[in-house]
């Protein structure tokens, strides 16, 4: 039995444990703390949370200001309306002025299955990542995101953290080396490799054993970071496995398979096949059917790498 | 309230011209810029820093100083000038605007220009990083104050106005916020572009406790900007009435020099005539 676990709640508790040890980390809410899993937060530390309503400009802007002060502010709200919207802000407030921000976009990606494309968040990785100086990380599982916070806590500098909702799978160790910039080699191979991020890594491992009963054998790669893209290992992969795969839960301009595609390209080039979401608004309905309806569960994966293999 | 004597008064208008002067330099330099809106502000970025804030041009970083955002950042003329008579950096800085790579940019660059404290030019930005510095300063139980120039155009940015109700939900009262009312932006007439008429009430509407002064009138700036707060538990605007490019006759209240590419010759009449005041001063 999987064990899963609430991102969501997950972040709540990692921003409580990270704001224990730093006393200059603050919570910023848009009318949404209890959704972002900021309720024991605001509980703990009261005079630590701010509210600022449905207002994600201002809020931005003030986070940077904050930021100016000494304060870590980390910004938690549903993900299309702390990038696309106030996208603006987050490239000059917080990446041209370099302030030490954290922003999580939760109920990133399909999350919102049944509110429509107002409410998914598809492009918030490649317009995010545009922004020079930004560190885009998109965590895999629970352990990853318990990881990210601590370590953007840690880190001196913007940062984006892309977050889904629905439950997820613990998929790593609990003690396993996260480092901002260095991808994951989950499961040896070389027939091919299969690189994943976020909400979709749980899939793509799904595949990965799907691939192996078939005598096929992936080389699965966690790709919590975005920016900084870990070079070395996709080029390591592309070198000793000839082809990859990508899978993400966003739009293929500019996400990862981007990513990918503008390294290999130049540095080795080898066949790719991207795997997302092309060039659309989605449709509504429950979240699982929807991944389906776009081939992104586990088989449909494991059945787009093997026919890419021919 | 700091009520300025004759001879302080004096003193602050020589600085004014003399920053004035630093901003014919720059445009020297560099022969074009957002000259009319650098006029407009000058006088009271003059008071702020020769009067009103607590700053130190050696320690550009101290936490306890006041902070300055230019919210309009496309006045950063009059800002370079004020900054390098403070002494924040070298006037010799100053002849380096327009060069390739100067620290100087058409835009403020707090990473390239010491005491410069934002990064602005996108109008509707300032307002909030500002009110998120004096939310910090708050927090750390400072009492530094912040301090904002914001261009009557730029109000019909509305992300100006997400800033503004957050400042006064979070009683933001050591925050005092100045519209640069010179009346004219690009296009034309401001209240003809998009009208933002009654600004007082707007303001008040909003939580603002709102004072209109003489944008030029350095003993004014000085009185109201030493009272903050206005109203205790409020933010503070001031709303100063001032003339596009205060100082130079041919180019005072002509939209046409909202952006000026100047030749020798204007340079020369626009010196002479910064020359005269400072005549009439002494």
């Amino acid at each position: 039995m999987d064990d899963l676990r609430d991102p969501r709640k997950t972040l709540g508790e990692a921003l409580v444990a990270a704001a224990g040890k730093n006393k200059k980390i603050v919570a910023i809410s848009t009318d949404s703390s209890s959704g972002s899993g900021l309720t024991p937060f605001r509980e703990r530390f009261p005079e630590r949370h701010i509210e600022f309503g449905i207002m994600e400009q201002g809020a931005i802007g003030f986070s940077a200001g904050l930021a100016t002060t000494g304060k870590i502010p980390f910004v938690v709200a549903i993900a299309p309306f702390v990038t696309a919207r106030p996208f603006e802000m987050f490239r000059n407030d917080l990446g041209y002025m370099r302030q030490n921000v954290k922003v999580v976009g939760r109920c990133a990606g399909l999350t919102y299955s049944d509110l429509g494309a107002t409410h998914q968040s598809l492009d918030d990785i490649a317009i995010i990542r545009t922004i020079p100086g930004v560190t885009v990380i998109n965590p895999g599982d629970p352990i990853d995101i318990i990881k990210a916070v601590h370590a953007a806590a840690a880190h001196v500098g913007p940062v984006y953290i892309k977050l889904g909702s629905p439950k997820m799978p613990v998929l790593m160790d609990a003690n396993y080396p996260f480092q901002i910039g260095k991808g994951v080699v989950m499961q040896a191979g070389n027939d091919i490799t299969i690189i994943a991020t976020g909400t979709l890594l749980s899939k793509a491992a799904e595949a990965t054993r799907i691939l192996k009963e078939k005598g096929i054998n992936p080389r699965l790669i966690n790709m919590h970071t975005i920016k900084p893209l870990d070079r070395e290992l996709v080029l390591k992969a592309a070198a000793e496995t000839g082809k990859i795969v990508t899978v993400e839960e966003g739009y293929l301009a500019g996400g990862l398979g981007s990513c990918i595609a503008e390294l290999i390209a130049t540095e080795y080039p080898v066949p790719l096949k991207m795997i997302g979401i092309d060039d659309l608004f989605c449709d509504t309905g429950p979240y699982e059917e929807l991944l389906a309806q776009y081939g992104l569960q586990g088989d449909q994966i494991a059945d787009t790498v093997e026919e890419f293999l021919g | 309230m700091q009520k300025l004597n004759k001879g302080e008064k004096t003193a602050l208008e020589k600085i004014a011209v003399q920053n004035r002067k630093n901003v014919l330099r720059l445009m020297r330099a560099g022969r074009t810029g957002h000259i009319g809106g650098a006029l407009s502000a000058i006088d009271i970025m003059t008071a702020l820093y020769f009067e009103i804030m607590r700053v130190d041009p050696q320690k550009p970083d101290w936490p306890q100083r006041d902070r300055f955002v230019l919210s309009a950042g496309h006045k950063c003329l009059a800002l370079y000038a004020t900054l390098a008579e403070k002494g924040f950096f070298d006037s010799a800085i100053l002849d380096t605007y327009g060069a390739l790579c100067s620290k100087l940019g058409g835009h403020p660059d707090m990473h390239k220009v010491p005491g410069v404290e934002t990064n602005t030019g996108a109008l509707g930005h300032g307002l909030s990083i500002a009110g998120g510095m004096a939310m910090g300063l708050k927090m750390d139980g400072l009492d530094a104050k912040v301090y904002v120039i914001m261009g009557d155009g730029e109000l019909a940015e509305g992300s100006n106005w997400e800033g503004a109700a957050a400042a006064s939900h979070h009683k933001l009262d050591n925050l005092l916020v100045f519209v640069d009312r010179n009346h004219l932006q690009i296009s034309g007439p401001t209240v003809d572009v998009m009208n933002y008429e009654p600004l007082d009430k707007r303001w008040q509407a909003f939580g603002w406790s709102v004072r209109e002064i003489d944008g030029h009138d350095l003993t004014q700036i000085v009185a109201h900007a030493t009272d903050i707060p206005f109203e205790k538990s409020k933010p503070s605007v001031i709303i100063a009435d001032t003339v596009k490019s205060k100082g130079l006759s041919f180019a005072e209240n002509k939209v046409d020099y909202h952006y000026w590419k100047a030749t020798d010759e204007d340079l020369e009449i626009a010196e002479r005539e910064l020359d005269e005041i400072e005549e009439r001063i002494s």
